[in-house]
């Protein structure tokens, strides 16, 4: 539809709003597919969480570029190069290894992140960030306690669990290469690549679970658009809905 | 029976369980009972009673109890324990007249 994002905080804010949308997405999938009801109704709680920060982040956005348009136009009428997510979380959920691997993941570098935009000079993002905080700090905790429980449980939860790991890993190298955008918004972008390494490292090591070898892949940045066969789909299923019937309302 | 997962410094455990969760709405009122979860210990037992009972600001505070360690009135025994007080209602306070001046009883 060619959204365009002119303001240089807008773009940098679409890249943690489109992350957390797709995440949450993801997460959405596994309503009535969770291993158990409990462990169901927490995953879809933590997709409403994504979708709500998501949304928040939107309407922030939305102000920001003068209203022209509004949330979710932002959600549902941008192709999969008007989206900025990080490619991590549009991976599937192969198993249940799977969706916790990636949450985790996400949740120890969204930790850093949402700390770091305590400090943001715009009051609505710190604000926002004070919030999310506590409910990433709940999600850590719970995606954190089943990387345990999946690592040390039985050699297939930890051998289910160490393949996911593998697969994630090439889409774990851009989550680090910050641009001068990312430098201009976050405090201080070195020690979110320390802080998330060492929490992943002594975890790992806790979970019995090998850190996988960082080898270098030609993959083309999230920041420029670029991403993994799976989120045209996602994005299919997902916008279906509003571009089939524009004017729903719900 | 419980087995022990041991690893290093973390012990876990196997074998689901059934819970009963109460929740207090305020800091100083009473626990409320629930309803139950499932889960293998303790830890998940209280973020699985969180995500089931507490999304909509139901409580401050859980408890989780495991089921079994709830001790009940033995199935069939409730005419025994129950039934010989139906017939005394001078154990209610409703034979109590209230002083005069005295608010709030």
């Amino acid at each position: 539809m060619g959204i365009l994002i002119k303001n240089k905080e807008a773009q940098f804010l679409i890249r943690l709003t489109d992350t957390e949308i797709i995440l949450g997405q993801r997460l959405a999938e596994m309503c009535s597919n969770g291993p158990f009801l409990e462990e169901d109704i927490a995953m879809s709680n933590l997709s409403l969480d994504l979708f709500g920060r998501g949304e928040e982040l939107l309407k922030i956005i939305s102000t920001i570029e003068g209203g022209e348009f509004s949330a979710d136009d932002y959600a549902y009428r941008r192709n999969e190069r008007e989206y900025y997510n990080i490619k991590l979380v549009e991976q599937p959920n192969e198993d249940f290894a799977w969706v916790m691997a990636k949450q985790y993941l996400h949740d120890v570098y969204m930790e850093r992140i949402y700390t770091q935009l305590l400090e943001s000079n715009n009051a609505e993002v710190s604000g926002l960030a004070e919030k999310v905080l506590k409910e990433i700090q709940y999600s850590l905790t719970h995606s954190k306690d089943w990387i345990l429980r999946l690592g040390i449980g039985t050699n297939e939860s930890n051998s289910r669990l160490q393949v996911a790991m593998n697969h994630l890993w090439k889409y774990v190298q851009e989550l680090f290469l910050f641009d001068d955008l990312d430098n201009e918004f976050l405090v201080d972008t070195e020690s979110i690549t320390k802080d998330w390494n060492s929490e992943i490292e002594s975890t790992f090591k806790e979970a019995n679970l090998k850190v996988p070898e960082n080898v270098h892949y030609d993959i083309r940045d999230y920041r420029k658009g670029f991403h993994s066969e799976h989120l045209g789909l996602i994005l299919a299923t997902m916008q279906f809905l509003p571009r089939a019937y524009p004017d729903a309302k719900w | 029976m419980i087995e022990l997962l041991k690893y290093k410094n973390i012990t876990m455990e196997k074998g689901d369980k059934v819970w009963e969760v109460f929740l207090q709405k305020k800091a100083g009122l009473s626990f409320k009972h629930v309803g139950s979860v499932h889960a293998y210990d303790k830890k998940m037992a209280i973020q699985n009673a969180r995500d089931l009972y507490t999304r909509r600001s139901e409580g401050r505070e859980i408890w989780v109890v495991e089921t079994e360690h709830i001790v009940s009135v033995p199935l069939g025994q409730a005419d025994a324990y129950f039934d010989p007080s139906d017939d005394k209602p001078y154990r209610h306070a409703s034979f109590y007249e209230i002083p005069e001046g005295v608010e709030n009883i």
